[in-house]
């Protein structure tokens, strides 16, 4: 099996990546109704929420997902996908507010364009969102760094159990629990570099999309 | 009806000072109605009424002798289809030529091969045949004006709209567009040109509005005379 | 594109890669979980892994999941029925989960000693203490004077149960004195930051030992060790609510860990230079008096 640092790196990748993919199925629509709607209140909202702590999620998380939870008969606290979940609802705030502003904007010019000549609501939609791609992609890409660089959430409804729930911030914990601190310094720099390189990938698949 | 009627029409964005106020209008019957008036007083925000893309506040617009607005989603589309309005800055989407000007026909569902040959026969009389594969960042504006005006032809609306289409056409280009309205018109075509520039459009129009600060009032050409 | 379909695209992908990374192993496999709460300070030796690797070797299919956290949460786990068994060493805290009926089929599998640690220079006088009692009682006078410090985890967890079950039996309370540090953290960080301040603090032996192996702790000492009030006890429990074969299993692990304690006794003597634990074997009788008195004392 790979290294144990290889197997944390990608597990974490996989973990925070479906964790964004899973926030922007919903955050996308839903900026683009705020941005619609100029719906002001849900802005606000979510604006304010990007800063929560890792750790009150977490929390909120556990409590709903432990035994006596209400959904605790899903069985999913110390499960990998109690994680995704968790960093899911994390950055949906962030998603919103950044992409409603880029969607307002699309949908006064281009939404305009498409319709005065002649698409449906879907269409000029279609349209506000292809053209605000470049910014929808750079979202992405803040969402993930979050989600990967996040310890409250992963530790409380992960529990770092090794070979299954230990994400690198999880590891970099542990580490400097058993006092190996320059293990933990390079852990985190391989974190950093994890986010930056998926960061360089995702604007290579946007330039080759666009081709 | 062939045109658009607007009958007691106010408007205003959001929550803030009134736009247009009581505005009874008739245009885009067969003929070219020229919309004028200083900068600021409401002539794009008319134009946008007229085009089913704004919706009045007050009042009601009529387009074809039917309210688009009481209507359902689907109908109103199709009534909207048949006219089109052209931004004064032209919004091109990022591409070649040839694929602004299809978009129109996209939007439609129209079969690419058939699109691509009603485009070659429409550019070619608006003189800009030899852009066709040129990527729009590489336009002046003149072009880009050009560029947008065909991709509206390309649709072949009943009433074209066109918002200060010789803002930035230089003196040749303008000829061009002139004699192009003139064509349209002869086809039946309905023609709304709004323009601050009164002596051009006195070429050329059959019918004033005249949108200033006080209001709107309609007329035939005499009407220029009041407003320079 | 409606926003439906938008919407089912990203679920797809997000569904997509857990697969991925459920089929690369990431996420384990078709194993039985066994899942075991235990504290950090344990868990940190590695001694717990190296005996799961162990076990998990001979009985494949089988993947024995520690959570370490602190001593209070890992008992409140096994109350909440979120883990199978426990290995923690805070007697005080244990007695009431048993009394709860919450742990059941207690085991001491292993003991070793807190160690006071603080500058070389000692001036509370720790080294010629009789006992842990009286080297706090001295810590709290040299505070008192200002010429010490001393840093409390306050955690709740194994090593600060201790530590304040010998401030109650030398009868002192230093909570809220100017020279009683509270910090919250884990027992490296502890260390680290006595080593900072040159204070005085309570340590678990594999903690110190690491650290100061590593060149991390330059500024203090173990200056005393080996008294029966310091001895840390580890116990193994069954979580009573746990059934089936994650309990089968759980049983066995302790089983294993039971009759293997030879492994544990030699763990981390060639790394250290000293083992970081004794095993049960042989003096159980005495160690589980000694576990009644302390768990009693505290309870």
């Amino acid at each position: 099996m790979l290294p144990e640092i290889a197997e944390v790196a990608l597990r974490s990748v996989a973990i925070s990546g479906a964790a964004t993919l899973l926030a922007l199925s919903w955050s996308l629509p839903l900026a683009y109704y705020v941005a619609e709607r100029s719906s002001k209140t849900i802005a606000t909202i979510s604006e304010a929420l990007v800063g929560v702590p890792t750790t009150l999620i977490g929390l909120l998380l556990y409590f709903i997902l432990r035994n006596e939870g209400p959904l605790g008969f899903l069985q999913l606290l110390y499960t990998p996908y109690a994680i995704v979940v968790g960093e899911a609802i994390l950055v949906t705030p962030l998603l919103v507010a950044v992409t409603y502003r880029v969607l307002a904007n699309a949908i006064a010019t281009y939404g305009e364009l498409a319709l005065s000549l002649g698409a449906s609501r879907s269409q000029a939609m279609e349209l506000a969102f292809t053209t605000s791609l470049p910014s929808l992609a750079a979202a992405a890409i803040m969402a993930f760094s979050r989600a990967v660089g996040e310890i409250g959430v992963a530790l409380i409804v992960g529990g770092n159990i090794r070979g299954y729930t230990r994400t690198m911030t999880t590891a970099i914990a542990l580490e400097v629990a058993k006092g190996e601190f320059w293990t933990a310094l390079e852990l985190g720099l391989i974190l950093v570099s994890l986010t930056v390189v998926v960061s360089l990938a995702v604007r290579l698949v946007k330039g080759l999309w666009e081709l | 009806m062939s045109g658009i009627r607007l009958e007691g029409v106010w408007f205003r964005y959001g929550k803030g000072q009134w736009v247009l106020r009581d505005v009874n209008a008739e245009m885009g019957e067969a003929g070219i109605t020229a919309v004028v008036g200083p900068n600021g007083a409401g002539k794009t925000t008319l134009l946008k009424i007229a085009s089913i893309i704004y919706r009045p506040v007050r009042g009601r617009v009529m387009a074809f002798g039917t309210d688009p607005w009481v209507l359902g989603e689907r109908e109103r589309l199709f009534l909207r289809r048949e006219i089109v309005y052209v931004h004064e800055k032209p919004i091109l989407l990022r591409g070649t030529v040839e694929r602004n000007v299809m978009f129109g026909l996209e939007i439609r569902g129209i079969n690419k091969r058939r699109a691509a040959e009603v485009i070659r026969a429409l550019a070619s009389e608006l003189g800009i045949a030899e852009l066709l594969n040129h990527d729009v960042k590489h336009l002046s504006a003149g072009q880009g004006v050009l560029v947008s005006i065909a991709r509206a032809l390309a649709v072949n609306p009943r009433i074209l709209v066109l918002d200060e289409p010789f803002a930035h056409l230089d003196y040749r280009r303008r000829g061009k567009l002139l004699g192009l309205l003139e064509k349209l018109r002869d086809e039946g075509k309905g023609l709304i040109v709004s323009t601050h520039d009164t002596h051009l459009i006195m070429r050329i129009a059959d019918k004033v509005i005249l949108v200033d600060y006080e209001g709107v009032r309609e007329g035939s050409l005499s009407l220029l005379d009041q407003f320079s | 594109m409606r926003p439906l379909y938008l919407a089912l695209t990203f679920i797809i992908a997000a569904l997509a890669i857990l697969a991925a990374a459920y089929a690369a192993g990431l996420f384990g496999g078709s194993e039985l979980r066994v899942r075991i709460s235990t504290t950090t300070s344990l868990y940190a030796t590695g001694l717990l892994d190296y005996l799961a690797d162990k076990y998990e070797g001979e009985h494949p299919g089988v993947a024995i999941d520690f959570l370490p956290v602190g001593s209070g949460q890992a008992l409140q786990l096994a109350a909440d029925g979120e883990v199978c068994a426990v290995f923690v060493h805070a007697p005080q805290l244990e007695i009431r989960y048993i009394r709860d009926g919450v742990l059941e089929d207690h085991r001491i599998i292993a003991y070793n000693y807190f160690i006071i640690v603080g500058p070389p220079d000692d001036p509370a006088g720790v080294r010629d203490a009789a006992n842990a009692t009286e080297a706090f009682r001295r810590i709290y006078e040299a505070g008192e004077a200002g010429r010490a410090v001393f840093i409390s985890r306050g955690d709740n967890s194994g090593t600060n149960v201790k530590e304040l079950s010998i401030w109650k039996a030398a009868g002192l309370d230093p909570s809220g004195r100017p020279w009683y540090k509270e910090v919250g953290k884990g027992m490296a960080d502890t260390l680290v930051m006595a080593d900072e301040m040159r204070a005085y603090t309570l340590s678990d032996i594999g903690t110190y030992l690491k650290l100061k192996k590593d060149g991390v702790l330059k500024n203090i000492e173990l200056l005393y060790a080996s008294s029966t009030e310091l001895i840390n006890i580890y116990s193994a429990y069954l979580v009573t609510s746990c059934m089936g074969a994650e309990r089968a299993q759980a049983q066995a692990f302790i089983e294993f860990v039971y009759s293997h304690q030879d492994l544990i006794g030699r763990y981390g003597v060639n790394k250290y230079g000293q083992p970081l634990f004794y095993p049960a074997e042989g003096r159980e009788e005495e160690l589980a008096r000694i576990w009644e008195s302390i768990a009693g004392a505290g309870g």
